[in-house]
């Protein structure tokens, strides 16, 4: 796909974004917290409360995920969330599998983000089992949890347009551009990898697939073809009156509440903490580049919208910085294993986490030593968006039913992630 | 005394091993009375700035010890994390017998909320004072723990309910 990128064109758009952009409140952000173990039976008995179940199957819920809306009239009193349809039973099934045969299983998790599942896998087996990473292949790491990171964040953000109602560009005109987007950066990997979607691509101690001839030209064009459609997607989208009437002031999420419930990314740095583990504990090749963080205060919906949409741009620099000087040197720090059953078995516990587009994605694993072959003892997901959902019964109550939509669209939840 | 990939600040271990009584393990973060649990919880957050909560972690030990005796345990390591530049991460594990309970952090933390009746719900280690100890993920009426070690992975299940 050829698309003409006028410089010119481009600052003309910015300067049109900066200008059309209505004025917002930008008061530092405070919930109004509902109480999650509200006594419904206690409440006023002249009420006519309604139940509303929202899900398991519905558009807006991004998967199964089964919300109890308790409503007087069309205000929320309490919300009872419900996870679990997604359930596989990953952590089971890692006391069964080898070391070797998990890599590919964690790429159905975050199925938005694979790469960032492998990494924190591949990250947390290296630590435990003491095997070094050349710089090559953390350089190609960086890279591509980059290159991931624009694209979940695409889909996300066409979601969210779809989310918010037809309104908005006609339904999902929105979400079909993001999702085209999208796929350039699909289509980089199916190059490097074979695979659009689970890559399985990292290996303990180093990646499988090298960098193609001519690949680092076709990541160019595709950043480019994007960074220039966002712009003009930003301004449709966030110059809207309705939209800003449907996310400013709503959904407030505080930093308070993020840090007692564990929620890290860009729900946490809406909130106006500067908190990023690319720059705060840098893993991979990040100590060698330098991140800039975005963070807003409102900690509202558009808040979470604005920093999403930064990192964005910020991840097209820094793919832009790191495609032209890959390092050369070996790729893996041993030779490909072959067979399940060669890892060696270690005792110990190790933890490894990574920044992935939902904020701290950790795996910590339990080595089980000799007697549990090459497989762990036991394995827990620290699952990002787990922690995002639980804000909801702290900040549906008090909002109308379809500002709930609009709230469980920007949290950005993965329920293969979720439910595991 | 350590995770690998988690390098714990001088002055947390310094907290844990003086304060706090913690024995240092072959493996794995220091082991903490389960009375010391929530002040040591508090003391993170308050006086050293470990303001987000991390993870809750069960993992169910049978073993059988020299003189032929069963021991059922169940181990479960805690996780704290510092705000912004340079963020650490701070863990402690428990060790109790499968039935008795490990005091809750709900009170401290919120998110503990979610991760405690994942792992009640997951490894079955109850936890004494949250308020809402359901099931997460699996029904509510469903038999057994999964990551029990005695708990086998081909153990049958109805198709529908």
């Amino acid at each position: 796909m050829e698309v003409e990128v006028a410089s010119s064109a481009v600052s003309a758009s910015r300067e049109i974004s900066a200008n059309q952009r209505p004025v917002t409140n930008r008061s530092p952000a405070k919930t109004r917290r509902g109480d999650p173990y509200l006594d419904i039976a206690a409440y006023d008995p002249e009420a006519d409360l309604m139940v509303l179940n929202l899900g398991p199957q519905h558009p807006s819920t991004h998967g199964v995920f089964r919300l109890k809306l308790y409503l007087d009239g069309e205000l929320i009193v309490k919300a009872v969330p419900f996870c679990g349809y997604l359930h596989r039973g990953v952590e089971k099934l890692c006391e069964k599998l080898t070391y070797v045969q998990l890599v590919p299983i964690f790429d159905k998790n975050d199925y938005v983000s694979p790469m960032m599942n492998e990494q924190s896998l591949v990250m947390a087996f290296e630590s435990l089992l003491g095997v070094e990473v050349p710089r090559r292949a953390r350089y190609l790491r960086t890279l591509l949890a980059e290159l991931q990171r624009i694209a979940s964040h695409l889909l996300w953000f066409g979601a969210f347009a779809m989310d918010l109602g037809g309104a908005l560009g006609g339904g999902s005109t929105l979400f079909m551009y993001c999702f085209r987007e999208r796929e350039l950066i699909l289509d980089v990997f199916e190059e490097l990898t074979g695979c659009r979607f689970h890559y399985n691509t990292h290996m303990i101690g180093g990646n499988r697939h090298d960098v193609p001839a001519g690949w680092a030209a076709k990541v160019h064009s595709a950043i480019d073809i994007i960074e220039h459609r966002l712009i003009e997607y930003e301004n449709y989208l966030t110059t809207n009156r309705i939209y800003l009437d449907r996310t400013c002031g709503v959904g407030v999420v505080d930093a308070d509440l993020a840090m007692e419930l564990g929620i890290t990314g860009p729900i946490l740095r809406a909130a106006g903490i500067d908190h990023d583990l690319r720059r705060d504990a840098p893993y991979h090749a990040y100590d060698e580049l330098e991140v800039r963080v975005t963070t807003d205060i409102a900690g509202d919906c558009e808040a979470r919208t604005r920093v999403r949409l930064a990192e964005i741009r910020e991840s097209v620099r820094l793919v832009r910085l790191m495609i032209d000087g890959i390092p050369e040197g070996p790729l893996g720090s041993r030779k490909p294993i072959k067979t399940n059953l060669a890892e060696k078995s270690e005792r110990g516990h190790a933890y490894a986490a990574v920044e992935s587009p939902r904020g701290e994605l950790g795996i910590y694993v339990i080595g089980g030593g000799a007697n549990r072959g090459a497989s762990p003892y036991r394995l827990k997901i620290r699952s990002p968006s787990l922690h995002a959902l639980s804000c909801l019964p702290y900040v549906l109550p008090g909002h109308v039913v379809s500002d709930a939509v609009a709230i469980l669209g920007s949290v950005d939840p993965i329920m293969g992630e979720v439910d595991r | 005394m350590s995770v690998a990939g988690l390098a714990m600040a001088v002055d947390v271990i310094e907290l844990l091993t003086q304060r706090f009584s913690a024995n240092s393990e072959p493996d794995g973060p220091p082991l903490v009375a389960p009375e010391h649990h929530l002040e040591l919880a508090r003391t993170l957050r308050d006086e050293f700035g470990y303001r987000i909560f991390g993870f809750v972690i069960a993992s169910h030990h049978p073993a059988t010890t020299k003189d032929g005796e069963k021991v059922d345990r169940v181990r479960v390591v805690y996780g704290l994390r510092t705000v912004g530049s340079h963020t650490r991460l701070a863990s402690w594990q428990l060790e109790v017998d499968v039935g008795t309970s490990v005091p809750s952090l709900v009170g401290l933390f919120a998110g503990a909320d979610w991760q405690e009746r994942e792992q009640y719900d997951l490894v079955g280690i109850r936890f004494e004072g949250h308020p809402d100890l359901r099931r997460l993920m699996l029904p509510e009426d469903w038999k057994g723990h999964p990551l029990r070690k005695d708990y086998a992975i081909d153990t049958e299940v109805a198709p529908w309910r």
